[in-house]
């Protein structure tokens, strides 16, 4: 807005996080506001814009209110800011812990234990310096999304990049090699219509226009995830998006903590959305002291964290989502690989259901906004692997359905929308096998694995056909299952055990590396494929049945124990010739 | 003060009365209602909807007995609950009031009944076992201090004897009771229960029985918790017991109702969830201060229901409690790997072992009725799943120490498994399996 005069309004209607003001003059959809209570100013989105029927001069606009609304009246004043929603991009975003609307939590706890309405505090450290070394001079022409310069950020090199906002420009000047803050001047350039823009660290950015793509690429290195059964069976590669809906207690949360600890990536962006603050606090307290896998550096230094707990005012929540989202773009396009774990989307969706709600919308299928799949696919498709810059932005939101039914609009809208899915299973946390994810129901992928697809296939073929046989088995008793199918049966039994669970508390065990699958999944196929011959002379049916499941046990206990204690060369390629033994029948 | 008054009523509902025009009243803020002629108090009301036309109120005595003639005095205050220590050993109602036939109160200050959210980074990750004696929670779902936990069970089963079992042993130093649309029988029950642990003195209960005023059963858990918060601000471990949140729910679904809210699911609003996760997350271990632990009951006809999968989705895991057995398979406690690893080495494995045979033995019992566990492992599990039933899920008895507990697992599997059977590791078999 080049008119300085500050445009204001009164509000007319308080409901909830929902208000209403009127105004005279312009407002524009989408553009943020500050309501003042009592003393205090409160962030405001504009969601709509209508006539005044009490006054032709006027409109009348309606927002919503990112901070309780308690002691507002009519006729406290709005002031319009003419910029919509937006997030601060620049050095220092990695290790920060914020709110849904990117105020610092540790900067705010400095005013008072509890978060008040009101309360604010910039979003990245102003004071901090950074060696900044220019790699743009006076004259050079640059266009939004160049970058100008490098400062370091930890191990990393961040780029300082012209804001995405700006078209051609010409470098008026920059600075030379030295420290600056986020706050100081780095350069000044001169854009087409003459108009000079001071160029700092950090600029903002609108959420809700994605960053865009150098040159947009399928996402097609697998990324380790350290989980067994999702990078054997279904798997997501670096740019990719996967949904991961599970009723409460299926272990969402101590998969999204699995990921955060082990998932290779250069950055880990966690978006709590809606959810225990319990759980956002024990990674940012308890991971810190953890290692990066890949970089043995405290794990904090490769995230950060968007905090909107699920007692925070619930219009943040929305904006949290898209803040988190805009970062990893941000990071994309510097040429890192950077994943996002929202938790839960399901949260981001019921915001807008209160929202739409009181707004008086005609809802959709469970009261959602009627457009809940088209903003769920749009949210999705920010996500993606840029060939141009070596970088990618994964997506893995969960999904928390009601009753556990994965019928309702969110998660089949979630299935529609994302590349790989992961479908936790009731039955199966109730066992207490973790993960949850049933590679049967509801779990695919279309992105390449560690192991071929014939593998991956077979794979999950046995499983399928122990499945079968253990219904059978349930329904006509095991006495009337030919021996042969019984052994099937053990196999895929012996590959849920030993491969598909994993102990996420134990230090070995939580984490498998690309190496070691392979060797399992040789041991794997192995198994499936040999026949084994464990007839004894004159044994009955029964007794042969009782002896499989004996040598059966046998092995699961020692693949487990395996699992939890073999480390380096030679003790990892024992489970290869164990199994071998083990077909032969060969006494060890 | 001159407080300003207004007689321009202009609806009388059911629990919300409507004002013509604005009077100058703030969101959230306290009004008195008054009988017009005798300037009698009638009551308080909260606003909760203001528009330049019309204002609506929350009524905490109900509307009985309002006209267009009452008066509204402003108070220009949000709801605040008054605190003193001297609220120990004493009944109030649901916004504060002294509710037995003690003595008024002089509290020493008002807090806020806003429950503003705790910043996450003065949260500790909490690390502290609250030990209970009954082994299926000690051994298999620890409870940990600052957890936030319901007891889930239909309304037929003895979920407050539980809970209260569970409020007599537990290590607080202040028990907060918070009773939302209770029986009187339940009420005097729990009365009972506190007195004859001797945890009287070290407890206030706040209690809405069915039938008192709707709007009071629903602040009720806001002003217990503001209460709950302060003791914890000054340094107090906290246990805070919420029974039943689905009555609240449900008075939550009765009030959207009668302002026209738009159903989401069963006719509740679309914010039961935020609704929920406003009052347990409450529950906080606070860096330099105390703590606030959260066992509430939650009813339910089906775990599908809004108010109990809502509230799972909240809690940091649920108590099952079916048939009186407290139900290995659907109760989970979220934070018990904060503790269960720092006992005894076997306890993890154990816990783990016995479950997944359990597991097993739930599908060889469905077997079973349609005669299909002929096998001798069937056999084994389903005489295992009933000594388990019977020995590990019941909840009411002896309290247990976690080491005899532990044992008492050993003793279970030897009584019924080969070792190689329970799928744990070598060493812990070598270790535990021949011990004693």
């Amino acid at each position: 807005m080049n008119d300085n005069s500050k445009r204001t309004g009164n509000l007319i209607s308080i409901q909830d996080s929902l208000v209403k003001a009127r105004f005279f003059g312009e407002v524009i959809m989408g553009e943020t506001a500050e309501v003042s209570v009592d003393g205090k100013i409160l962030q405001a989105e504009v969601l709509q814009i209508d006539t005044d029927p009490k006054n032709k001069e006027a409109g009348i606009v309606e927002m919503q209110v990112f901070e309780d609304l308690t002691g507002a009246q009519i006729g406290d004043s709005v002031e319009f800011k003419g910029q919509p929603l937006s997030v601060l991009l620049g050095p220092g975003l990695l290790t920060s812990i914020w709110d849904g609307l990117q105020n610092p939590l540790y900067k705010l706890s400095e005013q008072g234990a509890y978060l008040a309405p009101g309360m604010k505090a910039p979003a990245l450290d102003e004071e901090q310096l950074w060696e900044f070394t220019p790699l743009a001079k006076e004259g050079d022409e640059v266009s939004g999304g160049d970058a100008i310069g490098v400062v370091p950020e930890g191990r990393m090199e961040h780029k300082i990049l012209v804001p995405f906002s700006l078209g051609k420009c010409r470098v008026e000047s920059i600075v030379d090699k030295k420290e600056l803050n986020i706050t100081q001047e780095v350069a000044v350039v001169l854009d087409a219509h003459n108009n000079r823009h001071t160029l700092k660290l950090a600029f903002r950015h609108a959420v809700k226009s994605p960053i865009p793509f150098k040159e947009r690429a399928i996402p097609s290195q697998p990324i380790s995830t350290g989980v067994r059964v999702i990078d054997l069976l279904a798997p997501v590669g670096y740019g990719g998006t996967v949904g991961n809906p599970g009723p409460f207690g299926a272990g969402k949360t101590v998969l999204q903590h699995s990921l955060c600890k082990y998932a290779l990536a250069d950055i880990i962006i966690m978006a709590a959305c809606g959810e225990r603050a319990g759980e956002a606090v024990e990674v940012f307290k308890d991971f810190a002291e953890l290692e990066d896998p890949a970089t043995g550096e405290s794990l904090m230094n490769r995230m950060c964290i968007f905090g909107n707990t699920s007692s925070m005012p619930v219009a943040a929540r929305e904006a949290s989502v898209f803040i988190a989202l805009t970062v990893g773009e941000y990071y994309r396009y510097q040429g890192y690989n950077v994943i996002l774990l929202a938790d839960s989307t399901s949260r981001w969706a019921q915001a807008l259901r209160e929202r739409s709600g009181r707004q008086g919308d005609i809802p959709g299928p469970e009261a959602f906004p009627m457009d809940i799949p088209d903003q769920i696919k749009g949210m999705y498709q920010r996500a993606g692997a840029d060939h141009a810059t070596g970088g990618s932005l994964t997506f893995i939101g969960t999904v928390s359905p009601a009753g556990g039914n994965f019928q309702e609009p969110v998660t089949q809208a979630t299935m529609d929308a994302t590349g790989g899915f992961w479908g936790l299973s009731q039955d199966r946390a109730d066992a207490k096998k973790y993960p949850a994810i049933d590679p049967l129901v509801y779990t695919n992928s279309v992105y390449d694995s560690f192991i071929s697809w014939k593998d991956r296939n077979k794979m999950l073929h046995s499983l399928l056909e122990a499945n079968d046989i253990d219904q059978t088995i349930s329904t006509i008793g095991l006495k009337k299952v030919p021996v042969e199918k019984y052994v099937s049966y053990q196999k895929g039994q012996t590959i849920d055990f030993c491969v598909m669970q994993q102990d996420a508390f134990h230090e070995m065990d939580a984490c498998t590396r690309p190496e070691r699958l392979k060797v399992i999944n040789d041991a794997v196929q192995q198994l499936i494929s040999s026949p084994i011959e464990f007839s004894q002379e004159g044994m009955e049916d029964d007794e042969l049945k009782e002896l499989i499941k004996t040598k059966f046990d046998e092995l699961r206990q020692w693949w487990r124990d395996w699992n939890s204690t073999a480390q380096g060369g030679e003790l990892i390629n024992e489970l290869p010739a164990k199994v071998e033994q083990f077909i032969k029948q060969e006494e060890a | 003060m001159i407080r300003k008054e207004i007689n321009k009523i202009s609806e009388v509902g059911k629990a919300l009365i409507s004002v013509e025009g604005n009077p100058g009243v703030a969101l959230n803020h306290v009004v008195e209602l008054l009988e017009a002629n005798t300037n009698q108090s009638l009551s308080f009301a909260k606003a909760i909807n203001i528009t330049e036309d019309s204002t609506r109120f929350q009524v905490f005595n109900g509307t009985q007995g309002l006209s267009t003639q009452t008066k509204i005095r402003m108070h220009e205050l949000p709801l605040s609950a008054g605190f003193s220590y001297n609220m120990l050993g004493r009944s109030f109602d649901g916004v504060g009031n002294v509710a037995d036939n003690g003595p008024e109160i002089i509290f020493e200050k008002e807090v806020s009944t806003r429950l503003d959210t705790l910043n996450p980074t003065v949260r500790l990750v909490p690390k502290q076992p609250l030990w209970t004696g009954i082994p299926m929670i000690d051994v298999f779902n620890t409870l940990v201090k600052s957890q936030k936990i319901p007891i889930f069970a239909s309304p037929t089963e003895p979920y407050n004897r539980l809970l209260s079992q569970i409020a007599q042993g537990a290590q607080a130093d202040v028990i907060i009771f918070a009773g939302i649309g209770l029986k009187f029988d339940e009420y005097q029950y729990f009365k009972e229960q506190l007195a004859n642990s001797g945890n009287i003195d070290k407890t206030i209960m706040f209690t809405h029985l069915a039938g008192d005023s709707q709007i009071k059963g629903l602040m009720l858990p806001d002003v217990a918790l503001g209460v709950a918060r302060e003791f914890a601000d000054q340094g107090k471990d906290v246990l805070v017991l919420l029974t039943d949140m689905t009555n609240w729910s449900n008075i939550l679904r009765n009030v959207a109702n009668y302002q026209d809210q738009i159903p989401s699911l069963q006719g509740y609003p679309g914010s039961l969830y935020s609704e929920l996760a406003k009052r347990y997350e409450v529950a906080a271990d606070i860096e330099g201060a105390g703590s606030i632990t959260i066992i509430g009951a939650t009813t339910l006809e089906s775990l599908e229901d809004p108010v109990p999968d809502n509230t799972g989705y909240i809690t940091e895991g649920q108590f099952f409690l079916e048939g009186g057995k407290l139900k290995l398979a659907r109760s989970l406690s979220r934070l018990k790997q904060q503790v269960n690893g720092k006992t005894r080495e076997d306890h993890r494995p154990i816990m783990t072992a016995m479950a997944s045979l359990l597991a097993d033995a739930e599908k060889a019992y469905e077997a079973a009725e349609v005669g299909a566990a002929n096998d001798a492992f069937s056999q084994k599990l389903l005489r295992y799943r009933e000594d388990f039933i019977s020995n590990m899920e019941e909840p009411f008895g002896d309290s247990i120490e976690l080491e005899d507990a532990l044992d008492k697992c050993w003793n279970i599997l030897k009584k019924h498994f080969e070792p190689t059977e329970t799928g744990l590791s070598k060493k812990l078999i070598e270790d535990y399996w021949n011990k004693k």
